[in-house]
């Protein structure tokens, strides 16, 4: 992953293409039609819930797979059996064979218990040192801030990586991209939801 | 990304990024390989009448920082640029002769480029050999062979002058002064090639260089594009060299550069510099956009009872135009579009989508709309429609098309 290609990306994405909301949009479609028709009779929440399911699964496919991200979240939803329906009917049988093939269900699993089991570990390590730590920390004062900081840092990237789907297997730098990647699908995903919220607003207002 | 324009910067600012550098020499070899020797000439005839200008002490200056920041030709358009060569030098030095002058620009391109390699303690070399530069040219003139002599002992002086650094920096030095006689005797040649106006030697010398470049062993990264290319790092003054903590600078700085981009995307970040405040706003930012998309998502479930959003319904009922201006992208054309595949839906679509679409034709607040965009929309109904056998209603349509009308053959 070199950082022309990085830069490149960011250049082309920056403004976010409207091509980029017409995909969304088609497949959002899509996506609510396939809803609607499995649930004739739904409750606000059943609704709500599905369209914003499709509206996930749109903006991940609309990226193609490019992205970590997108493929991660296609993985999480694609877990219930339920939306398996609304996967594959926005993504396309063949694109969703394909996404499904590279990054199945039961390997995501598998990494994510080995590094809960990793994780579990360290932290077992770090209670065993508090103390000594703590002596340290009082004598050299001086380094205690970079030490603060540090931690600090990484207690918001925990964080971004629990907020970013399947953020949680990334490192530092493809984390930071994941997210710029992230933040701009998502900024694309509300303003196309928001026009058309309030083109329906408008509609029924009109009634 | 201007190369003359980010040089002179880079060489005024005294910390300047490892990638920054890296690019630079990047651009440079880019430019190296396009054998343009009108270009170079007209570098290297610059570069002459420069260093015969008296104004060369504020230049030393410029080659603060000890850093390995541009290569020769780049330093000499810096430099063209700071310093407006005296028309009337350069055409004194054409007359020397193709050869010659290319030979003198290299030259000067020696010293040069061991003050960027040694630091300030070069300065002093520098104002030595560039103080004379018309009679070292005339010397070379005469006898072309001193070329090469004159190289050697400047070389002497480089590695007399990196006896006094430190040893941590010694050893970063002799493998970079390998690297230089190896890149001298490549630019060397060249130049002879350039001169010969010889395309397959240019290339051979471009491979060496790459050659003495993979050899290198200083920091070694994963390749970049097709060419075995190596990160070279160079430890700045003062700083450990040791190439864990050169692969921690490295990552240290990519993360930083990709910092600086989320601050464009993220608003109001201009103000906060360090890692931990920056990545709070992402993280506010990531989650109430999150929040916003369920909120809407909410929204949309609770103004229609029926999952059917459908771009039609909302056109066929006037709605206001002004939002419609801003959506934009969303655009009917009923005349024009071919419908093949079913022709019952298409005719029972056009026909009602032709008579309140029409009304917004007349309207001005379409502005952008892609004309694509409708035809699409239309294909992917129609394969919405033909997948699933969805038999439309054929009489004008009053409310939209509803998801109890849908019978999808699943």
């Amino acid at each position: 992953m070199s950082s022309s290609s990085f830069t490149r990306r960011c250049n082309t994405m920056m403004k976010v293409p409207s091509s980029f909301k017409k995909e969304f949009l088609k497949k959002w479609i899509v996506g609510l039609q396939v809803c609607g028709s499995l649930n004739k009779n739904m409750s606000v929440s059943e609704r709500k819930k599905a369209i914003k399911l499709s509206a996930d699964i749109a903006m991940a496919s609309a990226r193609n797979g490019s992205t970590c991200w997108s493929r991660a979240l296609i993985a999480n939803a694609s877990k219930q059996d339920a939306n398996k329906l609304v996967v594959e009917h926005v993504l396309g049988d063949d694109e969703s064979r394909k996404l499904t093939k590279q990054l199945p269900v039961g390997t995501s699993m598998a990494l994510a218990r080995k590094i809960r089991v990793i994780r579990s570990k360290k932290n077992i390590l770090k209670r065993r040192s508090g103390p000594m730590r703590r002596a340290a920390r009082k004598s050299n004062s001086s380094l205690s801030s970079s030490c603060i900081a540090k931690r600090l840092v990484r207690k918001r990237s925990q964080v971004l990586k629990s907020l970013v789907p399947g953020g949680e297997f990334m490192d530092e730098t493809s984390l930071i991209e994941e997210t710029l990647d992230y933040i701009l699908s998502l900024r694309a995903q509300v303003d196309v939801m928001l026009k058309l919220a309030n083109a329906t607003e408008l509609v029924t207002n009109q009634k | 990304m201007n190369r003359g324009g980010l040089l002179p910067q880079m060489l005024h600012c005294t910390d300047m990024t490892v990638l920054e550098r890296q690019r630079a020499r990047l651009k440079w070899q880019q430019d190296q390989l396009q054998p343009d020797q009108q270009q170079q000439e007209s570098r290297f005839s610059d570069f002459n009448g420069l260093f015969s200008m008296p104004a060369q002490a504020t230049q030393v200056q410029n080659f603060q920082g000890g850093v390995l920041a541009a290569h020769d030709p780049a330093l000499a358009d810096v430099v063209t640029r700071s310093v407006k060569p005296d028309p009337a030098l350069l055409t004194g030095w054409t007359d020397l002769g193709k050869t010659v002058e290319l030979r003198a620009g290299m030259e000067f391109l020696g010293p040069c480029a061991y003050s960027n390699y040694s630091g300030l303690e070069m300065n002093y070399s520098i104002s030595r050999t560039s103080s004379c530069p018309p009679a070292v040219a005339a010397a070379v003139a005469m006898e072309a062979v001193e070329a090469k002599p004159k190289g050697s002992i400047l070389s002497e002086k480089v590695s007399a002058t990196t006896g006094r650094d430190s040893f941590k920096k010694r050893k970063v030095d002799k493998m970079l002064n390998a690297k230089i006689a190896a890149e001298d005797e490549g630019k060397e040649k060249k130049m002879k090639a350039c001169a010969e106006e010889g395309d397959s030697k240019v290339t051979e010398q471009s491979n060496k260089k790459e050659k003495c470049g993979d050899t290198c062993k200083e920091n070694s990264k994963a390749c970049e594009g097709q060419k075995p290319d190596y990160i070279h790092v160079r430890a700045r003054r003062g700083q450990a060299t040791d190439s864990h903590s050169l692969a921690e600078r490295v990552r240290r700085e990519k993360i930083s550069e990709r910092m600086k981009y989320l601050q464009d995307l993220v608003p109001g970040c201009n103000r906060i510099t360090g890692k931990a405040g920056m990545l709070d706003e992402i993280i506010n930012y990531v989650q109430s956009l999150q929040r916003q998309v369920e909120f809407l998502s909410m929204k949309l479930a609770a103004v229609n009872p029926r999952l059917d959003f459908n771009i039609d319904n909302l056109f066929a009922k006037e709605a206001c135009t002004s939002n419609f201006s801003t959506l934009g992208y969303v655009d009917f054309n009923p005349c024009g579009v071919e419908m093949g595949m079913n022709p019952g839906a298409d005719m029972g679509l056009r026909r009602t989508i032709s008579a309140p679409v029409e009304t917004f034709l007349d309207s001005s607040c379409f502005t952008q709309i892609p004309s694509t965009w409708d035809v699409e929309l239309q294909n992917v109904y129609n394969n919405i429609t033909f997948d699933h056998q969805i038999s439309f209603p054929p009489q004008p349509f009053t409310g939209s098309i509803e998801g109890s009308n849908l019978k999808i053959g699943i």
